[in-house]
């Protein structure tokens, strides 16, 4: 069973972003009323992308050549940790989620200073920014992971992603709020709009497309198909606040799956419905996640000590 | 006990003997030569505490000091081994370091005699258990290092930064001497052991000597808002003694208040929230300002500040947890506390070394003059790299181990039922993430900036002297080399070896909890040493498999988006790179800004130049020295130099004190 569930989440975290990302694409062009590429279409990119020479700046050190190893096998590492199919993490261990984020954290560092490595202004622009949005959006996730630690009574990383079941009609709408503030992580940490736009073709307004400008063939590769693995994590950290974890396991493969498929699709008709903001209202609309934590706590407080 | 005194002696007479010798090199290689053999000595002294050796020896110097007592416990002997270890290092880097002054005829004897002092002193300091010789020995660490300090005592603004120190050191020194004047009046005696008893039953006593030991102490360690003197001193001093008074001295503040902590036993809980609170400050204060520096010891300095304050978020947790019963959350808590203590003096003192073999090649620590620097040193880039991501407290390692318990403690003290124990809790864990990811931001500023990239330099210098100034970069030494590696080494051990460690820091927690059990934490450690060494070979491994399977590599240069006349220059700045996050937090820091505008086109003289100041300086230390300088200057008339007026000062004086005989006679 443990063995089954650990395999089926290795292979989600190593090819579920693919598909993931196809999806997004089609919706995408679904809502801008055009054929749109195969879902598979991510895949054969990267695929491509492996079998490709690379060009690397003649600025640039071994740290620019060492980076997207650390970078990919932190990602999948931080996978590791965090709970995937039916809240099952593969390595469950009490305050695991400190150790997902400080690997996370190690993930950022590499990819910040490969970027500084290129000597480029706009690589560096690129880093300020990503390394200026991680810190704000951190505390704000600690802050409802630790809310959900005390609700939950338990320290580890799966247990406290089960709040509906527990907490009734209060779990529903704490788990609501907790979703959304989720989601909007998910756009800041995987660079979508409103925050960023992954298809912009302009190197002034990018943020995670422009650290990676210099970056080719396999170190390109690597770094998206982490950062994949990044979306795929975060959603399935989603689904696991919404599906209870009683039902049968076929039921909770399928509504893992459909889970899945239904946030890539909200994620790409809102990118498609919204435009991208402006760098100085970025901040705004982080601060709202940062809010909704807030507000997460004093609820947590609320209910259990009854202020 | 033995040991440690003849390390202390060693350390002494190297001091005392190298004035005899002429040669400046060689009265390094012998201070070097006594530090190491002392270290040896006194670490043996520390290792046999509890092993049935006499730990404690009474020695009788005479007149007051009659009787005075030094013990090792194991609170003791854990500082001794750490203070010994860091000191040897950083003057075996001293060698190196000191090598450009000695070509220049530098005269090295006192600082020959002070070094080994200051490490002598601070052996005493954690071993002496008796009040008013510990007060003589504190001293004499503070003279010492504030003779270190001022090396460069040409340079105008060391003699400030080092006045700035001595001052800040005798406020301290004045709440030290109250803290123990009211023990010793309490207990009736100088010695520490008596201290224990008077805190029974006698709560307010105990919150008036935690705070005196508090503020005594923490100005030592540096807690905001006592840290002024760090950011001045540290970038002030040669290299290797400000890595040996970031890594090791101020940690002696930090033995002060858990020594104080000793004798009271279980403090107060809003005592341990005021600890919170203030580290809370410290940790966000620290790096916040860390974030803006471009001086590269200046950052590392504002970062000792931040250390400090994660350790006292770890002692707070100690704190509250003995306060509310809860033995799991005050051991998990020390432990992270302790074993911070050791790791951030390994991780600091390499950093300011490596900064230090930096500024002995480059001649600057400003970054933004930095870059390109890993292709010329690659060794000493590889291990400030590693200082950096062990500063952050980034897995696979060491400082992240002492994070992780504290966050353990957090976490489990947010199960304490409590409201205000809850909210503390969620607070300390969004500061220490917080404080977390703007660690890596400032660290890959400094790193990236100094480090990658292409050599910035100044705009006025012509070209052909920029190239004569690069080819004088070069790696340094293996006097600087080596103890780096030694303290990347040790870095990888603490981080590959979690429950040793963790078992290591907690034998010195006997001295402040009491009797407990812990139950899971070790499984887990030992699962995280797991995935980190398996990190550490998956990475390496997938990097020899890229590099074998794509050997073919073509060069071109950046992405310059269409334009190909890139200067270094033209790359992210320092200041760019903070600019972003700082921005948002304006209001927090005093912005001094020297303009010109340009009239005409091509102005010479047009230029433009921005620093950001700390606030508490400006708006609270500075207008606080000026009013107190207009108070003293109303006095002046007094002294006014007319030898008459001192005659009828002598005369009133005289008048007043008959008058008093008379009336109280």
């Amino acid at each position: 069973m443990n063995i089954l569930f650990t395999l089926l989440n290795i292979l989600i975290l190593l090819f579920a972003p693919f598909f993931v990302l196809g999806i997004i694409k089609k919706t995408k062009a679904f809502w801008g009323a055009r054929k749109g590429v195969s879902i598979f279409q991510p895949l054969y990119d990267t695929v491509k992308l492996f079998k490709k020479n690379r060009v690397i700046s003649s600025q640039t050190s071994w740290i620019f050549d060492f980076a997207p190893c650390v970078i990919f096998t932190t990602t999948l590492f931080a996978g590791l940790f965090a709970p995937i199919l039916g809240g099952y993490s593969i390595i469950n261990i009490e305050c695991s989620f400190v150790v997902f984020s400080y690997i996370l954290g190690l993930n950022k560092f590499f990819a910040l200073i490969s970027a500084l490595d290129c000597a480029s202004s706009f690589e560096g622009m690129g880093a300020s920014r990503e390394a200026c949005f991680t810190t704000i959006v951190e505390p704000a996730f600690f802050m409802i992971l630790g809310s959900a630690i005390v609700l939950s009574g338990n320290l580890s990383f799966s247990s406290i992603l089960n709040l509906i079941s527990q907490t009734g009609s209060f779990g529903i709408l704490l788990v609501a709020i907790i979703c959304v503030s989720l989601f909007i992580m998910l756009l800041i940490e995987c660079s979508r709009v409103p925050v960023d736009d992954p298809t912009t073709h302009l190197e002034l307004t990018m943020i995670h497309e422009v650290m990676i400008l210099d970056n080719s063939g396999v170190d390109l590769a690597l770094i998206t198909w982490a950062s994949g693995i990044k979306m795929v994590i975060l959603m399935s950290l989603i689904t696991n606040f919404i599906i209870p974890t009683n039902l049968s396991n076929g039921y909770i493969i399928l509504a893992f799956f459909a889970s899945l498929v239904i946030l890539s699709i909200i994620l790409a008709t809102l990118e498609s419905a919204i435009a991208r903001l402006r760098m100085s209202h970025v901040f705004e609309f982080i601060f709202v996640m940062n809010s909704l934590a807030l507000v997460v706590a004093s609820l947590v407080a609320v209910r259990i000590y009854g202020v | 006990m033995q040991n440690y005194f003849i390390a202390i002696l060693i350390l002494l007479f190297s001091g005392f003997f190298s004035l005899l010798i002429k040669n400046q090199s060689y009265k390094l290689k012998l201070i070097t030569l006594g530090a190491v053999v002392a270290s040896c000595f006194s670490i043996q002294g520390a290792l046999s505490v509890g092993f049935g050796h006499p730990n404690t020896l009474i020695i009788n110097l005479g007149g007051i000091f009659e009787n005075v007592r030094f013990q090792l416990d194991y609170l003791s002997a854990f500082f001794v081994i750490f203070i010994s270890l860091m000191s040897a290092l950083s003057i075996i880097y001293a060698n190196g370091y000191l090598k450009p002054y000695i070509n220049k005829g530098k005269d090295l004897s006192a600082h020959c005699v002070f070094l080994p002092l200051l490490t002598a002193s601070m052996l005493l300091v954690v071993g002496v258990s008796n009040a008013l010789f510990f007060l003589v020995v504190w001293e004499l660490m503070s003279l010492s290092s504030f003779f270190l300090v001022i090396f460069e005592h040409e340079k105008k603004e060391t003699i400030k930064a080092g006045i700035k120190y001595l001052v800040y050191m005798h406020i301290s020194v004045v709440f030290i001497i109250l803290l123990f004047v009211v023990l010793s009046i309490n207990a009736q005696s100088l010695d520490f052991i008596h201290y224990k008893q008077i805190f029974v039953d006698n709560g307010n006593l105990s919150n008036i000597v935690f705070l005196l030991g508090f503020i005594g102490f923490g100005i030592k360690a540096g807690f905001v808002p006592f840290h002024n003197w760090l950011p001045d001193a540290h970038p002030a001093a040669p290299s290797h003694v400000s890595s040996m008074m970031s890594g090791v001295m101020i940690k002696t503040g930090i033995y002060g208040i858990l020594r104080v902590l000793s004798f009271i036993g279980v403090p107060g809980v809003e005592i341990g929230y005021f600890v919170l609170i203030i580290s809370i400050i410290s940790g966000l204060w620290g790096v916040l300002y860390a974030i803006c520096q471009h001086d590269l010891k200046k950052l590392l300095a504002y970062h000792s500040i931040e250390n400090i304050g994660i350790i006292g978020i770890g002692i707070a947790l100690g704190m509250l947890g003995l306060a509310y019963n809860n033995q799991t959350v005050a051991v998990l808590g020390f432990a992270g506390g302790l074993l911070h203590i050791l790791n951030h003096s390994i991780f600091k003192e390499l950093l300011f070394l490596a900064a230090g073999a930096v500024y002995s090649k480059t001649h600057t620590r400003n970054i933004e003059l930095l870059g390109g620097l890993i292709k010329k040193m690659p060794y000493t880039s590889i291990l400030f790299l590693i200082g950096a991501v062990a500063i952050c407290g980034l897995p696979p390692f060491n400082g992240f181990i002492s994070e992780f318990l504290i966050y353990f403690s957090m976490l489990k003290g947010l199960m304490i039922e409590n409201l205000s124990m809850f909210l503390a809790m969620l607070l300390a864990i969004c500061a220490l993430g917080l404080i977390g990811t703007m660690a890596i931001l400032c660290f890959t500023k400094a790193f990236g900036i100094a480090f990658l990239g292409e050599r910035r330099c100044s705009s006025e210098l012509a070209l052909s002297k920029r190239a004569e100034l690069d080819n004088e970069i070069e790696e340094v030494s293996p006097w600087f080399i080596f103890p780096m590696v030694i303290l990347a080494f040790l870095i990888l051990i603490i981080g590959l070896f979690p429950t040793q460690s963790f078992i290591g820091v907690l034998i010195p927690i006997n001295t402040l909890v009491a009797d407990f059990e812990i139950d899971n934490i070790f499984s887990i450690l030992q699962t995280i040493a797991t995935i980190g060494a398996i990190l550490i070979l998956a990475i390496v491994v997938l990097y020899m498999l890229k590099k074998s399977l794509y050997k073919k590599v073509d060069k071109a240069p950046t992405w310059g988006c269409g334009y190909n006349k890139a200067t270094p220059r033209m790359q992210y700045s320092a200041t760019s790179y903070a600019s972003v996050f700082i921005k948002t937090l304006m209001p927090l820091f005093k912005r001094v800004v020297d303009v010109k505008k340009p009239k005409v086109i091509f102005q010479k003289d047009a230029h433009f130049h921005m620093h950001l100041e700390d606030v508490e300086e400006a708006y609270f230390i500075h207008p606080m020295i000026k009013s107190i300088e207009k108070f003293f200057a109303k006095f002046e008339r007094i002294q006014n130099g007319n030898i008459q007026s001192y005659i009828l000062y002598g005369l009133i004086f005289l008048l007043l004190s008959i008058i008093a005989v008379v009336i109280l006679g």
